[in-house]
């Protein structure tokens, strides 16, 4: 995936994929004299579940909006499926959205909206009855058909704005913050059902939980202030390829004696470029050589060294963690 | 999809959900009890004067006298034989259609702009379909809740005044013709203003000023004697459709739907470019 004209060096330049379904070339959002989306370049691959992750203020709902055609860029130019995403008519029914905020109506039923969402995306009446109703299925409601959209509880207006947003199987559907404010077992359904669909759409995902963007996402792009600070695919953002922490109780120290990390040996592992003990964090952090060997096989490595000098731990992770990455970024 | 498709399918939700609607209904049962009451009224009065006057007046040609100060000698003589209650009718339907117009349609778009729910419709239909659409949805609930008044006015015509009911139907539905396009006239304003405000209490507030200010260059346009611009005022092209002449009728057709169709185009337009 992805096309970084501004990536940080550290990160690899993929090449420009023509299979991409969505490309933001150089877009910017200024709204009066705040700049929302600083030039912003970004392509999406078809098939991946894509996540926009950044704090507050990052630019992610207003690029998400861009991508749904709700807001137009101020500059540069958005492509969903090689077309602007103003073209309602040519991408009815491929593009799905969850939209963070916007109500459903209230005096509908929740199978009077779906229908009529349905009959939009040009599907005949009864064809749209039966993707409605499907879509229902697909988040766990179809209980609430008859029910009216007003009395609906945040977690269930939720999963209808959802079940609206995979309406008749788009090919691309945006999610922005489709967790937020659910309770655990909603939330990890919803993770389930994006999970189901990975590789037979696109799904861009915003969020500000990096936990669950991390197990759902192929991809990612790290906002900060409306610039894309670091992008790529989820190996690449978190190192998993060429990182290992290991994590230690307190009081672990470095040195030689049983129970001390010994950083020397460490670093004298077959392709480890680089071993450090990190006091503040509680973690062994080795670096390697990707090209010479795989994570798997310096883990087996440094754990047989570790557990040799007795040295306790308590955990091992491939690379640093989303959240970390985005810490350090942001 | 055609464009016509989603401006349906958007215009007939809009006209389920006005009939579902608390507001949609206290304004109907209010618009037909109003209504009752003053043709009961109109119609008493009407019968009362017919019975007050002295044999041998002939009750035409004092409507025709009153009609040719009004409307001119063409349309005085056309209008001689129609019950007066029924004239009295139109007259407060189309003065008191404008507020119908503000109070059905205030926010309709307003209140899908601030809860964003038009962000629902802006994916699956063109903009400009979705503003067609709430103008045709608005326009046929005032329709809708005309034509229920004008049907309890025939009747009550018919039952109090003691009128042929064929002459009230005729006439009756003839005076519902002349408020069609005029109420078109007032949805367009009423689409164009409440399109660009978010709030829905502002829309209402900024519709109902629209529409003074609209009466007021009425005003203005009788008394500075420039009768052009009385036509911004879409009641103005009431006494065209009275007339006679088919040529008066088209030339209030083409006014009134200008101003629907301008209007309505332009929030189209302006929606087109607006962020949701």
């Amino acid at each position: 995936m992805s096309v970084q004209p501004d990536l940080p060096a550290q990160l690899p330049r993929a090449t420009v994929d023509d299979s991409a379904a969505v490309r933001l070339t150089r877009v910017t959002k200024t709204f009066g004299s705040n700049r929302a989306v600083d030039d912003v370049t970004l392509a999406i691959a078809m098939g991946t579940v894509f996540g926009l992750i950044g704090p507050n203020g990052a630019g992610k709902t207003t690029t998400f909006s861009m991508l749904a055609g709700y807001l137009r860029p101020s500059a540069g130019r958005i492509e969903v499926f090689g077309l602007a995403p103003s073209r309602v008519d040519a991408l009815r029914g491929r593009l799905g959205v969850l939209p963070q905020d916007a109500l459903l109506p209230d005096r509908d039923t929740v199978g009077e909206f779906l229908v009529c969402m349905a009959r939009l995306q040009d599907l005949p009446p009864r064809q749209a009855a039966a993707f409605a109703r499907e879509a229902l299925d697909l988040v766990g409601g179809s209980a609430w058909w008859r029910q009216r959209c007003s009395s609906l509880s945040h977690g269930m207006a939720k999963r209808v704005a959802l079940a609206q947003a995979f309406l008749g199987e788009p090919d691309l559907v945006l999610l922005d913050e489709p967790t937020a404010g659910l309770d655990p077992r909603a939330m990890w359904e919803i993770r389930q059902i994006v999970k189901a669909k990975r590789g037979a759409r696109t799904i861009v995902v915003s969020s500000h939980n990096l936990h669950e963007l991390e197990e759902i996402c192929d991809a990612a792009a790290i906002l900060d202030r409306g610039r894309v600070v670091a992008s790529g695919s989820m190996t690449e953002l978190t190192a998993a390829h060429e990182e290992i922490r290991v994590k230690v109780p307190a009081g672990t120290l470095r040195g030689s004696k049983p129970g001390q990390v010994p950083v020397q040996a460490l670093r004298e592992l077959p392709s480890v470029k680089s071993a450090e003990l990190d006091e503040q964090r509680l973690e062994i952090v080795i670096c390697f050589d990707r090209a010479e060997t795989d994570a798997e096989a310096v883990i087996a490595r440094l754990l047989r060294v570790l557990l040799d000098h007795e040295v306790r731990i308590s955990g091992v992770a491939k690379g640093r963690g989303l959240e970390q990455r985005v810490m350090s970024l942001t | 999809m055609s464009p016509l498709v989603e401006v349906q399918l958007i215009a007939w939700r809009e006209l389920r959900k006005s009939v579902r609607s608390v507001k949609g209904l206290v304004l109907a049962a209010m618009t037909l009890a109003g209504g009752a009451g003053a043709s009961m009224l109109f119609a008493w009065i009407d019968r009362l004067k017919r019975e007050a006057l002295p044999d041998g007046v002939d009750v035409q040609a004092l409507q025709q006298q009153m009609f040719t100060q009004l409307y001119g000698a063409e349309t005085g003589q056309a209008l001689a034989g129609c019950p007066h209650s029924l004239w009295m009718m139109l007259m407060a339907t189309l003065w008191l259609g404008p507020l119908l117009v503000a109070l059905l349609g205030f926010d309709s778009i307003p209140s899908d702009l601030q809860h964003r729910t038009v962000r629902y419709w802006a994916l699956r239909a063109r903009r400009s379909s979705y503003v067609v659409g709430k103008f045709f949805g608005a326009w046929l609930v005032v329709l809708g809740v005309t034509l229920g008044m004008n049907v309890v006015v025939w009747a009550v015509t018919v039952v109090v005044a003691r009128l042929p009911a064929g002459d009230v139907l005729s006439w009756g539905v003839r005076f519902f013709a002349v408020s069609i396009p005029i109420s078109a006239a007032w949805c367009g304003i009423a689409t164009l203003v409440g399109s660009t405000i978010k709030t829905p209490f502002f829309a209402l507030l900024a519709i109902c000023a629209t529409f003074c200010g609209l009466w007021l260059v009425w005003v203005v346009s009788h008394l500075a004697d420039i009768p052009a611009l009385s036509y911004v005022y879409p009641n103005s092209y009431g006494p065209f459709f009275l007339s006679p002449r088919p040529t008066e009728t088209a030339r209030g057709l083409v006014g009134t739907c200008a101003i629907a169709v301008l209007t309505a185009g332009a929030a189209a337009l302006l929606f087109e470019r607006k962020d949701l």
